[in-house]
């Protein structure tokens, strides 16, 4: 079989055609079958051996919460000044990455942008996974974690109330809304191609399984279109709430008067950081995934450009932000400012500024060649940079600031522990885990609006396009 | 391709603003001067009757306000034109040579038009900037500090807005060259059919949105954001940039609806590009609301004095109400109004809303610009009619200048059938 990357050119668009968003000869027919395979083919050795490194990092994650709940926080690495380490830093940086889900789904739907139906599918999927790994860090941060639960606003005989004044309230309702109209939207778009499965299977769990999960589609045209309609508007619903979580995720930072966390452009740019992040981490998954699955038809070179693009349009604007606070850090005369910026770039954690400046904003910038933008593997390696980066970007912008307060006499070098590490993979270890059962078990495509966008679509014709003329 | 039955060649649109009749040259030209006429005798009749008051700063600060409001439109021209290109877009062909010739207008009318801003900054008596006084710098140290980027870079001491006039320039550059260059290549290709022509722009264009990103983002700290010289916020380029882009749609719709009641656009622009039209109106509508709330909740909630100085002086003598206003008229109302699938599609229900936000937008430069003038007074009468009817006169006859000769369609672009043939689902 030819590589399709090799065999077709959907790079270069000639204005006023527009380039096939499925290659080589699919039919409805094969399409179905290409994307079935991936849940229904005998389970490879290669996931299992995955698998299997994933669980066990769950494990070490698992035994990590117990030592924790059972000791307290201090087995990471907070100490004054710096209350505030890696599990914020994982927060936010999980949370990042899952705004690449809901933003292909709701906006680029919103701007028809056909091409995002070749990876919305995972790419939610994604968005789900990461959100429920950034969950789990404010969840065991909050000490009594038994507790938890009076975090929802409930009456209650003891009179206590959240404080509503605080952006990490906020962030419980921003996340936990999030959370569930993301998974909302991916399960009803996911209805559909789950009865495609239902219909094909041969094995009776599966059939049981996928026929309650289903909730009897039959493809009727009132199904539909009550599927378009309420797809619609959860893409209207979702799209503000791509911006909100972000935003008042930035809330939590700039709200106070920290010099480095506080300054106005934090929620614009939190969201270009989380978009661009999101999107680097479809593209570590999806370039693997496409070769491995034999999806290079559905999810083309031209798809993976199209990201790169996007990963560059907000790097830059990520870049801008660094830029105008440093400028306005220098315009403003306070004293306090200019030095929480020197202190990033020149001070004790100028490494990890240099690390964040290098990955976020000059790595991306390689995609304004061609070559790069339409390498597959190529832009793998960029997207870990992009990924690296976007932790330390949230590395720099919490404990910088922290470890520098108003008193030079508490300051101090923040120093992350073992258990901090085994933190951090052991959520990549969840994350990997929920996306290979996904793999496993899920369409990964969304095989109906694939088939969508390969039709042609009719055309008006000419008659119906005169009578809308303006008399 | 699907769309090619739809023939651009069976349809007339080769119309210019020749066809409008000759007023369309004439009126807007002499509107303009009668508006400026006015504006200055009532500045000069206000300087015998009002003690105190300085009637050229009051002119110039109404002048520097209407300035911002007409240029916010333009520049939301460039960026539609950049970013149409740039994503390839097939929607909005029909509608892109009006966006090219109002973004094209940045010259000379624009350059020009700030000519007498530049004056008042060259006097150096701290007219409209207080900044450009070097005795008000003499008094504010934080001024001080960073009267280098106003005037001289490497001497903080010479009292001449060196740098503030260079980067002036750099960015009518930008602008002259970018918009310039995006309406004559376009035009050219109305002439040769020229595909490459599509192919070059989408190159040019990804890094003139950034070059513009920037240039208007500075161009807005320098002219807007420097009124108040002590204060600064890092949000503020980004907040004109989303008032640029609700003006522009705005603007947009209600050129178009004027061509075609003159019988022009009416085969190119369908209820289906008006109601893109409409949900690129609304969507600007909440992010400009976003990033507004957003940069008064930062600065409310910290409480830093060198921040909300500037909101304490919005939130007093008077300019609460134009705060307010703008939260119901700029936000909340429109939000519901242009919200409707009906009312996008409808001619004349977008066209109210379009002026609306036209409207209310004026208001929301007002309350940028206009406090610095008046701190604890609201003044808002014939000076700021005048002045913006003036500017506005003008910037019509540019605009239509500019449009001259041009078919106000890109008659031969590759992707118009499949503009023309553009449905909504």
């Amino acid at each position: 079989m030819t590589d399709p990357d090799k065999a077709y050119n959907v790079i270069d668009e000639p204005p006023g055609v527009r380039t096939p968003l499925v290659t080589g000869r699919h039919s409805y027919a094969s399409l179905t079958d290409t994307v079935s395979h991936v849940a229904e083919m005998k389970t490879p050795l290669a996931w299992y051996i995955a698998f299997a490194i994933s669980v066990f990092w769950v494990g070490v994650l698992g035994v990590g919460v117990i030592y924790l709940i059972s000791t307290g926080v201090g087995i990471w690495g907070h100490k004054n000044p710096v209350y505030w380490g890696w599990p914020i830093v994982n927060f936010v940086f999980w949370v990042g990455i899952g705004h690449a889900g809901t933003l292909i789904s709701a906006i680029l739907f919103l701007f028809r942008q056909n091409w995002r139906t070749g990876i919305n599918r995972f790419a939610e999927a994604m968005t789900i996974f990461a959100v429920i790994c950034a969950a789990l860090f404010p969840g065991i941060h909050i000490g009594r974690v038994w507790l938890a639960y009076w975090l929802a606003p409930y009456p209650n005989q003891m009179a206590m109330w959240p404080q509503f004044r605080s952006p990490l309230m906020w962030d419980v309702f921003a996340v936990s809304t999030y959370f569930t109209v993301s998974l909302l939207f991916w399960y009803m778009g996911m209805i559909p191609d789950l009865a495609t499965l239902r219909d094909r299977t041969k094995s009776r769990i599966a059939g049981l399984a996928y026929g309650l999960f289903s909730l009897g589609w039959n493809g009727s045209s009132r199904q539909w279109h009550r599927y378009e309609v309420a797809y619609g508007l959860l893409a209207a619903l979702a799209a503000p709430l791509v911006l909100s979580v972000h935003t008042i995720v930035s809330f939590d930072f700039a709200v106070s008067q920290l010099p480095g966390w506080h300054t106005t452009i934090f929620p614009p740019y939190f969201v270009a950081g989380a978009i661009f992040s999101g999107f680097a981490m479809v593209i570590s998954l999806a370039v693997p995934a496409r070769a491995f699955f034999g999806l290079k038809d559905i999810i083309t070179r031209r798809h993976l450009e199209n990201m790169c693009k996007v990963i560059t349009a907000t790097g830059t604007m990520v870049g801008y932000a660094y830029m105008m606070e440093f400028f306005i850090a220098w315009y403003s005369g306070s004293p306090y400012e200019k030095f929480a910026f020197i202190n990033r770039a020149l001070g004790p954690y100028a490494w990890a500024y240099w690390t964040m400046i290098s990955c976020n904003v000059i790595s991306p910038q390689v995609f304004w060649f061609k070559w790069a933008r339409t390498t597959p593997w190529f832009m793998f390696v960029v997207s870990i940079f992009v990924n690296i980066g976007m932790w330390f970007e949230r590395f720099v912008i919490t404990v910088t600031s922290l470890s520098r307060d108003f008193l030079p006499s508490s300051w101090d070098y923040f120093r992350p522990t073992t258990w901090d590490v085994l933190f951090l993979i052991g959520s990549f270890g969840l994350f990997f885990t929920l996306f290979l059962l996904f793999c496993r078990f899920l369409p990964v495509v969304a095989i109906a609006e694939v088939k969508g966008v390969m039709a042609p679509v009719n055309p008006p014709e000419h008659a119906e396009y005169r009578t809308q003329l303006v008399h | 391709m699907h769309h090619h039955h739809v023939d651009p060649a069976s349809l007339d649109l080769s119309r210019t603003v020749a066809d409008l009749g000759p007023s369309v040259n004439r009126w807007p030209l002499l509107i303009g001067a009668a508006g400026l006429a006015t504006a200055i005798v009532a500045a000069v009749v206000r300087a015998f009757i009002v003690d105190g008051e300085n009637s050229l700063e009051r002119f110039l600060f109404a002048y520097l306000h209407s300035y911002l409001y007409f240029l916010s439109i333009s520049l939301g021209a460039l960026f539609f034109v950049i970013v149409h290109h740039l994503t390839r877009a097939g929607w909005s062909v029909t509608v892109r040579r009006v966006a090219e010739v109002l973004a094209a207008n940045l010259w000379p009318t624009f350059a020009l038009l700030f000519l007498p801003i530049l004056v008042a900054v060259w006097m150096r008596s701290g007219l409209v900037f207080p900044w450009s006084d070097p005795a008000y710098v003499a008094d504010h140290p934080v001024v001080y500090h960073k009267i280098g980027y106003f005037n001289v870079p490497w001497d903080r001491d010479v009292a001449f807005p060196l740098f503030f006039t260079l980067r002036a320039i750099l960015y009518f550059a930008v602008w002259a060259f970018l918009g310039r260059g995006f309406l004559r290549r376009s035009v050219e290709q109305d002439a040769t059919g020229e595909p490459s022509i599509s192919k070059r722009f989408e190159g040019r264009s990804a890094w003139a949105v950034l070059v513009v990103f920037l240039t208007v983002t500075f161009a807005s700290i320098d002219w807007a954001m420097s009124l108040d010289p002590e204060w600064f916020s890092t949000m503020f380029g980004v907040y004109y940039i989303a008032g640029c882009a609700v003006s522009f749609f705005a603007a947009l719709w209600v050129i178009v609806y004027f061509l075609q009641s003159r019988g022009v656009l009416v085969e190119a622009v369908t209820v289906e590009h008006q109601h893109d039209i409409g949900k690129y109106l609304h969507g600007f509508i909440i992010f400009w609301t976003y990033i507004a709330f957003c940069q008064f909740l930062l600065i409310w909630y910290a409480d830093l004095p060198e921040e909300t100085q500037w909101y304490l002086v919005r939130q007093n003598g008077g300019w609460q109400w134009i705060g307010l206003t703008l939260i119901l008229c700029h936000f909340a109302i429109p939000f519901f109004g242009v919200m409707s699938r009906h009312v996008k599609r409808n001619r004349k229900a977008l066209l109210f809303w379009c002026v609306w936000m036209l409207v209310f937008h004026w208001f929301d430069i007002y309350y940028i610009v206009m406090p610095q003038a008046a701190h604890g007074s609201l003044p808002l009468g014939l000076i700021d009619v005048a002045t913006a009817v003036g500017i506005g006169g003008i910037v019509v006859a540019g605009t239509v200048r500019t449009a001259a000769g041009h078919a106000l369609v890109p008659i031969r672009d590759p992707r118009l059938a499949e503009s023309l043939a553009f449905h909504n689902i």
